[in-house]
């Protein structure tokens, strides 16, 4: 694009144009509900010659994530896209290709994981991601997508990274949901994102090198994890780089949280991705009713935030942590790493909630927010509380029944 | 018909330069580091080994590494869609990036006979769907002999694994016979197939140099007789090599254009329990009774193979 | 609480010997412990084994880094740096090295600090079993005599249990408890000095920083340096060409799977020892056998 254009766009369209106009150059591809949009598009795009450089139909996500990364490795500016079991089919190359230190962008568009087999959103499958390595963004909106990819470069490609970044976006609410996008022109965007250079070594005949050879001692191995990991937390100071120079560029702030009506609440919702927006409905409605409530939008979950999350939520007496994944036999996934966070901050809050909803794409409704609300006020209620009520059970005991008749039909 | 002369005629004329150091810690003895060392040695030092989880994973064990060339440790799964990956990004940077034709790679996927046979199928089926532009080694040891020597869909009947013992109850060992690679391989017309044993260094050299003249996937078997797993003194290596050659178990042979090539057939075949009685996974075959029923079986195999071309 | 390090090479039966001696504990009351320390080398390359014994509970896992009694099997050890065998060892270890050379002539040769013991099991399993590489129950026979507790009838029948469940033949395994008994009884027993743990010292811990992306990641430059590596020390015996009679084939050169055998100029093939792992591919292919096999420890002899 020459000029900038606001366009209705899906998420997935969102991050098609996003690894567009970050003049991707390889795209290795697989498609898998609901991320195909975004291969399909960008498909179209190489063929017709918009894009420059070759997109490759792989036969499984493992040998798509495993292509990735060997692009990568070879000094090309790399794309893909997965999704749910996707991201689990080739979780044996996401942690390959982390260990490899290379950079590209990943986005991951969540749906729920099967058993049972479904194909709308929790985020499972994102979080199954958590410890391999990659650096995590979560986006709240299409633009969020779009900004995201390109952020998104700039930190992977930074040399102190060498990791690649993985953009999450909700299936359905956001892949298929269309709404307005500014594209900004590719001179802007250059000013922001230039031309691919790798930092790290990539494979030609005059570099001859042996990458990610076997290592035997576990001194060696701890050495390269551990140096892993200080890149992993050096990101989040390149996260704020690069977020300062895109807002220079191109106006739109990203803090490693988004803070939303924090200042006095005395509730707290931490949430994540496309329902958060129903959160900040939620939060500005039981403000209408007198009651004080806010809500922290995670939004760079690797590396985890946790002074600035830490930060945001002391002084809030009560916090809800609204995790839309489930770690059976312990809860939400995000629960204990905030209250890790939290732990040795003085002014924590008194409250810290675990709350479970919106699995399997089940709405969180705003009145769910009011049951949290509730909640807070009886100090026996367990946690963590899952967000299932009497209706759900209602309607979904007369689905049972039809697949599993019972000789008294159950009164409602 | 493209004509291709072959290079070598004696052992005395084979590429005198070596690409692989020594010092690995391979097993004493290894048919297949013959193998892979022999073909390195045509290839040369502008390669990229895309390795596959196996024994050759012992190759580069940081922060040592044998080749004079590049090295990439994958999955056991996914050397080939490593390989594709190297190979596009090449091209593109050739293409749209003015890297130069000097900085080119020949790409190179090393697998086992587990990976190639088993886990890694699918993988390879889709890069020669693709027609790929690679050189995939396989070296053929007949199990899983990196991880102690497991059944593969490349062990052969009547021989015993850790995962397929021969016991009183079962005495027979691998139930199925060897899964013939060549032949799925075939079904998607590579460019180039061939088998290769260590045993026949001057074919093996005349093939991977006619290989490196060609385009697309450019498949190779190599016999890899495994004195560990196998069970048999390393110094015998190379007359086991001989001895699958001798018997017709091994068909040296080469697809190119559409045709199957013997180019290495047994004058005369020798019988098959010649080759299976020197081996410690055969053994149950002739102690404490010989079972000339599995022995009949392997022969018949055979010699129904061989049927179809002699 | 006894710790037994045993060493020896890829296929002499050292994680064996270390599961006779664990098994000969346990058949005598004892708590055991004992493993073998698998690393990427393969036949012939340098492997280790542990047995742990005690009366009471066994608080330790792991390999034994300063150990009461070192069994080495294979003296050629001594002389290769990888395989160490004396790593760790301190004034109350006890050592005992397979050898012909007697006590003294060993700490002469490999310079140790005191005087080892020694027996020459490779003979006696030649004598036994027919075979001078299967040292496990010659391994842990010794191991049980020395330690002193352990009955011969224990020994024994650890010796049935652990070959057994490799599926060794009748007629072998009485040779093989010939064999132990005949060490179990002429071996003299040794004494053990009283070991005191010292008071734990906490180790200097580092921050790590952050380094460049070259070193950062799994990344090798120095590409060829495996030569760096010498597996010459894996061999049981050695190829010797025999350059009165080579006429040049050159078939070894082409035949040798690690590439340890290189053209020199004129033409002649060349042994490299420092690589040479001693598969003896070489000999057994060389058509006028114009390529002696030597027995590695007495090649110099």
């Amino acid at each position: 694009m020459t000029t900038d254009e606001r366009i209705m766009l899906t998420g997935n369209k969102a991050a098609a144009w996003g690894a567009r106009m970050a003049q991707v150059e390889y795209v290795p591809a697989f498609p898998i509900t609901p991320q195909t949009e975004i291969v399909e598009t960008l498909a179209k795009w190489f063929a017709e010659g918009t894009m420059k450089g070759k997109y490759t139909n792989m036969d499984s996500e493992h040998s798509m994530f495993m292509a990735a990364g060997a692009g990568a490795a070879t000094g090309v500016r790399v794309f893909t896209a997965s999704s749910s079991q996707g991201i689990l089919h080739g979780m044996e190359s996401l942690y390959t290709l982390t260990g490899w230190r290379v950079p590209l962008v990943i986005v991951n568009v969540s749906r729920a994981l099967a058993t049972p087999i479904t194909l709308e959103p929790d985020h499972n499958d994102v979080m199954s991601t958590r410890d391999c390595g990659l650096i995590q963004l979560h986006a709240e909106t299409c633009q969020e997508v779009f900004d995201f990819i390109l952020l998104g470069y700039h930190i992977a490609e930074n040399p102190n990274v060498c990791l690649p970044v993985l953009v999450n976006m909700d299936g359905f609410y956001l892949s298929f949901t269309r709404e307005p996008v500014l594209i900004p022109s590719q001179e802007a965007i250059a000013n922001f994102l230039t031309a691919f250079k790798p930092a790290q070594p990539v494979f030609q005949a005059s570099q001859p090198m042996a990458r990610a050879s076997a290592v035997f001692g576990g001194a060696t191995y701890s050495y390269f994890k551990m140096q892993h990991n200080l890149a992993a937390y050096h990101a989040e100071k390149v996260f704020n780089e690069s977020a300062q120079k895109f807002s220079e560029q191109f106006g739109r702030t990203y803090e490693p949280a988004e803070k939303f009506h924090m200042d006095d609440a005395e509730f707290v919702f931490v949430m994540s991705n496309s329902f958060a927006t129903k959160g900040k409905a939620a939060v500005l409605q039981l403000r209408r009713q007198g009651i004080k409530a806010g809500l922290l939008k995670l939004r760079l979950f690797r590396p985890f935030p946790s002074a600035f999350i830490a930060e945001a939520l002391s002084g809030h007496k009560n916090v809800a942590i609204i995790d839309q994944n489930l770690s059976p036999g312990m809860g939400g996934i995000t629960y204990p790493e905030i209250v890790a966070s939290l732990y040795s901050h003085p002014n924590r809050p008194k409250r810290i909630l675990s709350v479970i909803g919106g699995l399997g794409g089940k709405d969180i409704r705003e009145s769910d927010f009011m049951s949290i609300i509730n909640h807070f006020k009886d100090p026996e209620s367990p946690s963590p509380l899952y967000l299932f009520d009497d209706v759900d059970m209602a309607s979904f005991q007369k689905i049972q029944n039809i697949a599993n008749p019972k000789e008294e039909p159950s009164s409602s | 018909m493209t004509a291709f002369v072959n290079p070598y005629k004696k052992i005395k004329d084979l590429h005198p330069k070596e690409a692989i150091s020594p010092g690995t810690g391979l097993c004493a003895g290894c048919g297949g580091l013959e193998g892979l060392r022999l073909a390195m040695k045509e290839l040369g030092e502008n390669v990229l080994i895309c390795n596959a989880a196996g024994c050759f994973t012992l190759l580069s064990v940081y922060p040592f590494t044998p080749l004079k060339s590049s090295w990439l440790y994958t999955t056991m799964g996914a050397p080939v869609p490593a390989a594709q990956g190297v190979r596009d990004a090449l091209d593109i940077r050739m293409a749209h990036k003015g890297l130069s034709n000097d900085e080119n790679l020949l790409v190179m996927a090393v697998a086992g006979d587990g990976s190639s046979n088993d886990i890694g199928l699918g993988a390879t089926s889709a890069a020669l769907h693709r027609k790929l532009d690679f050189i995939y080694f396989c070296y053929d040891n007949e199990a899983y002999g990196n991880t102690g020597f497991q059944l593969s869909a490349a062990s052969p009947l009547g021989s015993a694994t850790q995962t397929a013992p021969t016991t009183k109850v079962h005495p027979a060992g691998a139930e199925s016979f060897k899964q013939d690679l060549f032949e799925i391989w075939k079904a998607q017309e590579p460019t180039y197939i061939a088998t290769v044993s260590p045993r026949e260094p001057v074919d093996l050299s005349n093939k991977f140099a006619k290989a490196k003249t060609l385009q697309g996937p450019r498949m190779f078997i190599c016999m890899s007789p495994c004195p560990t797993g196998w069970g048999y003194d390393p110094k015998e290596s190379n007359l086991i090599a001989k001895l699958a050659v001798d018997t017709g178990i091994f068909p040296i042979k080469e697809y190119f254009e559409g045709k199957v090539v013997h180019t290495k057939p047994p004058k005369k075949r020798l019988p098959v329990e010649q080759f299976l009685e020197r081996q410690k996974r055969f053994r149950h075959l002739f102690e404490p009774e010989r079972r000339d029923d599995i022995i009949a079986l392997i022969q018949q195999h055979v010699d129904e193979y061989w049927r179809r071309y002699e | 609480m006894f710790r037994i390090r045993m060493h020896g090479r890829g296929g002499q039966g050292i994680k064996t010997a270390s599961q006779i001696l664990g098994s000969a504990a346990f058949n005598s009351g004892f708590q055991a412990q004992d493993f073998p320390l698998y690393s990427a080398e393969r036949r012939g390359a340098p492997i280790v084994a542990f047995t742990r014994i005690s009366e009471d509970a066994i608080l330790e896992r792991g390999p034994i880094v300063v150990p009461d009694l070192l069994l080495i099997g294979d003296e050629t050890l001594l002389e290769s740096p990888q395989a160490a065998p004396l790593c760790g060892s301190d004034e109350s270890t006890v050592i005992f090295i397979n050898s012909e050379k007697k006590p003294e002539e060993l700490q002469k040769h490999y310079s140790l600090s005191k005087l080892p013991l020694q027996w020459n099991l490779t003979e006696l399993c030649i004598q036994y079993l027919n075979h001078g590489m299967l040292l496990s129950t010659a391994l842990a026979a010794t191991g049980a005599r020395l330690i002193g507790t352990i009955s011969l009838q224990a020994l024994l029948k650890a010796v049935e249990s652990e070959l057994g469940a490799q599926g060794i033949p009748k007629k072998a395994l009485e040779k093989n408890h010939e064999l132990a008994q005949t060490i179990f009884l002429d071996l003299p027993s040794t004494t053990f000095p009283a070991r005191q743990p010292a008071d734990l010292q906490a180790n200097s811990l580092i921050v790590m920083e952050q380094k460049g992306i070259r070193d950062a990641s799994p990344l090798i430059f120095a590409t060829g340096n495996m030569a760096l590596r010498k597996t010459g020390d894996w061999r049981i015996q050695r190829p010797e060409i025999d350059y009165s009679h080579c006429n040049k084939c050159l078939i070894c050169y082409a035949r040798c799977p690690d590439g340890a055998i290189r053209v020199n100029a004129d033409d002649h093939p060349e042994i490299d020892y420092d690589h040479c792992k001693g598969c003896m591919i070489c000999a057994q292919e060389c058509p006028g056998h114009f390529i002696n096999t030597v027995r590695e420890a007495g090649a110099e002899s």
